[in-house]
């Protein structure tokens, strides 16, 4: 197996590098060999030579700097999510893969095109909230946080339905987007730590049915998840 | 007479929750509803002293209050920590005569890093001191991009800033100024050219977002950076710490004032630098300045010391939702050679605000603790899964991790015949259920 952890300098603002480490774990565990590169601006990745990529979240500026560099695997990009390759992108990482980006000044940056939406930003409130999502692979929910200033518009397939918490824009209780095995999500931070159900799901597809992946190890996700899933459930009750 | 009468009612109120105890917001809140420009019609004294930053704001603040008095000069400040518009409010009118003139030499407010441009719509610091801008309660703050934007807008033209020479999102603000006055530390024995977090917020530069480069790195993204690309580099500093020992705890400041240090630690240093530079800057002797911060022990009440038995220990007051000050803690327990037990309690991520995110505990460094000298490391709390799991990520031999979810068994687990200092990490919002077991 080979794991590419993308931009892992400049999109990991809230502690996003954790779910590349979980990723290798659960492949230990499940007696599966790995080599996990990490490439950031300017390096040249082979996308078809992975089977996992990974991109976390990063500031606004630190993403228009990806977005410039990221245009280069456009293809490969198309290429590899047709062929059922697994690509994971949280927080604003995934916003790249759209048409347009209009920031906070009015200024717009072109996207990568990959999908058909726009995304508007503003400066003057953060959308922050703890999240309830709920997908249609699994009934488990996810659980999380989001943390953003932008809305997003025009996503045919999102990923979740929002249960608590902020959707794709403040209209919508869609949230994220899926192509195929690409999942992008505005759920900040080491999600696959947090969400071991959806960790499983994930190396599920990353194995593709060749391995038996061992869920034995995660007694303390499952607990710390089901933990933050009461309380949150609470603070939806009572709200 | 709206003047007068808004004065008179919110020190009525100040004084009312003087006596009962309560927050120092509410008289302000209430005085900008009856007068919302209350702040522009008041006489400000001749200086007016403004710190902000994401860590170290309360311990610098009250740093500069003790010169400043002990040196004669009066001087109002919010001691109560109130620091967003409302608190302020209160602090400029309870300080105030009815007629709306503030009674004091020197007016200093420490000031919420997001909100400072509306307090400082309508007050204008002569003095404005940043300290530093780190990941801080970003479930709030956003990120440190995000802050110091909303501090950008809070700077006037007319104030002279005071900044952290070593911090590169700090030292922006000081592009394209005449009059900055620059503190930050020479190269020190303990800095490395790595980072050696997990995680590096001085990758890229800020400026221009090249690659950028550390000569020398203090801790974290905070030393003597370069952009390779821009050029945007480290201003040198007009304040300086030339050398710090935290063995013996001292450090010298400009060449020749030698300060102990009661808390041995490098992050206090920059507060005890800023207040240097703040009480020379108006006119303090340099001397008295180095005499009065030697062994200073702050009064806030972070460290706390207590006994469990036989057994001692410290609680050092730490704040969730950010890895910076938990790095800090987890430093000073590391560095007692005499062995130590060290505890976390996260049991309510946040004080005022409810959340359940537990990603800042991905950035704190907790691989620091696997040492020799640190024995038992103990999780509690109701997230003390989410602690468990972290701790399954570094190489601290699960043996000597002990999981208790309710305060109390840690605290049982703790009151034995064990002779190591007991050192507690936590926060605000959850010291006090551990200490109320003392």
């Amino acid at each position: 197996m080979r794991l590419l952890h993308l931009y892992y300098d400049i999109m990991n603002l809230y502690g996003e590098y954790a779910n590349i480490s979980a990723m290798e774990r659960i492949l230990t565990q499940s007696c599966t060999e790995f080599q996990t590169d990490r490439l950031s601006i300017g390096d040249n990745a082979e996308l078809s030579e992975y089977d996992f990529v990974y991109i976390g979240s990063g500031t606004e500026k630190n993403q228009k700097v990806v977005l410039d560099d990221f245009g280069k695997y456009k293809t490969a990009l198309k290429s590899y999510v047709d062929r059922g390759g697994v690509i994971l992108m949280t927080g604003n990482s995934f916003e790249i893969l759209g048409n347009k980006i209009t920031d906070a000044n009015g200024k717009e940056f072109s996207g990568t095109g990959f999908a058909d939406f726009t995304v508007k930003e503003q400066n003057k409130t953060r959308l922050t909230s703890d999240a309830i999502f709920k997908a249609d692979f699994s009934d488990k929910e996810l659980v999380g946080f989001v943390n953003k200033c932008s809305e997003i518009y025009g996503i045919s397939t999102p990923l979740f339905d929002v249960l608590m918490g902020i959707g794709n824009n403040n209209d919508e209780k869609k949230e994220g987007i899926r192509v195929n095995n690409l999942f992008g999500t505005h759920l900040t931070g080491p999600i696959l730590i947090k969400n071991p159900y959806f960790l499983e799901y994930i190396a599920k597809l990353v194995v593709g049915g060749k391995t038996e992946i061992n869920t034995k190890y995660l007694g303390f996700e499952k607990s710390g998840y089901e933990v933050t899933l009461n309380e949150l459930n609470k603070r939806k009750a009572s709200s | 007479m709206k003047l007068f009468l808004t004065i008179l009612i919110c020190r009525l109120l100040h004084f009312i929750g003087k006596m009962i105890g309560k927050g120092s917001s509410l008289p302000g809140k209430i005085a900008l509803r009856l007068c919302p420009d209350i702040l522009d019609r008041v006489k400000l004294p001749e200086y007016i002293i403004a710190v902000t930053g994401s860590n170290g704001k309360t311990s610098t603040v009250e740093m500069i209050a003790h010169i400043l008095t002990e040196n004669g000069k009066s001087i109002a400040w919010n001691k109560e920590g109130s620091n967003q518009i409302e608190g302020v409010t209160t602090l400029v009118l309870a300080n105030s005569t009815l007629t709306g003139k503030v009674k004091c030499d020197i007016l200093l407010i420490e000031s919420d890093e997001r909100f400072a441009r509306y307090t400082f719509k309508h007050i204008t610091p002569t003095h404005y001191v940043i300290t530093n801008l780190y990941r801080d309660q970003l479930t709030r703050n956003g990120h440190p991009e995000w802050v110091a934007d909303a501090i950008k807008e809070s700077i006037k033209d007319n104030t002279e800033l005071i900044l952290n020479a070593d911090d590169p999102l700090v030292s922006l603000f000081g592009e394209g100024k005449n009059k900055v006055i620059w503190f930050g530390a020479d190269e020190l024995d303990t800095d490395t050219t790595e980072c050696t977090g997990k995680y590096d917020d001085g990758a890229y530069c800020p400026k221009c977002k090249k690659f950028m480069r550390y000569s020398s790195r203090h801790y974290a993204d905070i030393g003597h950076f370069k952009c390779t690309t821009c050029g945007y580099e480290r201003h040198n500093t007009d304040y300086t710490v030339n050398s710090v020992d935290l063995e013996n705890g001292t450090a010298v400041i400009n060449g020749k004032y030698n300060i102990s240090l009661a808390l041995k630690s490098l992050y206090n240093i920059y507060n005890i630098l800023a207040a240097f530079t703040v009480a020379s800057v108006v006119g303090i002797d340099e001397e008295k300045i180095a005499e009065n911060l030697s062994d200073y022990v702050m009064k806030n009440g972070r460290v706390v010391n207590f006994t469990i038995g036989n057994r001692k220990g410290t609680l050092l007051t730490s704040k969730h939702e950010n890895s910076i000050s938990y790095d800090q803690s987890v430093r000073l327990a590391v560095s007692d050679k005499g062995g130590c037990d060290v505890v976390f309690i996260v049991d309510a991520v946040s004080r005022k605000y409810f959340t359940s995110d537990v990603s800042w505990l991905w950035d704190i460094n907790f691989d620091m603790l696997k040492c020799e000298n640190v024995h038992n490391i103990i999780l509690s709390g109701k997230y003390c899964n989410d602690l468990a799991v972290r701790f399954s990520y570094t190489d601290i031999p699960e043996s000597r991790i002990k999981i208790y979810e309710d305060v109390k068994k840690a605290y049982d687990f703790l009151n034995c015949d064990r002779k190591e200092h007991i050192y507690v990490i936590t926060c605000f919002s959850d010291k006090n259920k551990f200490l109320n077991l003392l």
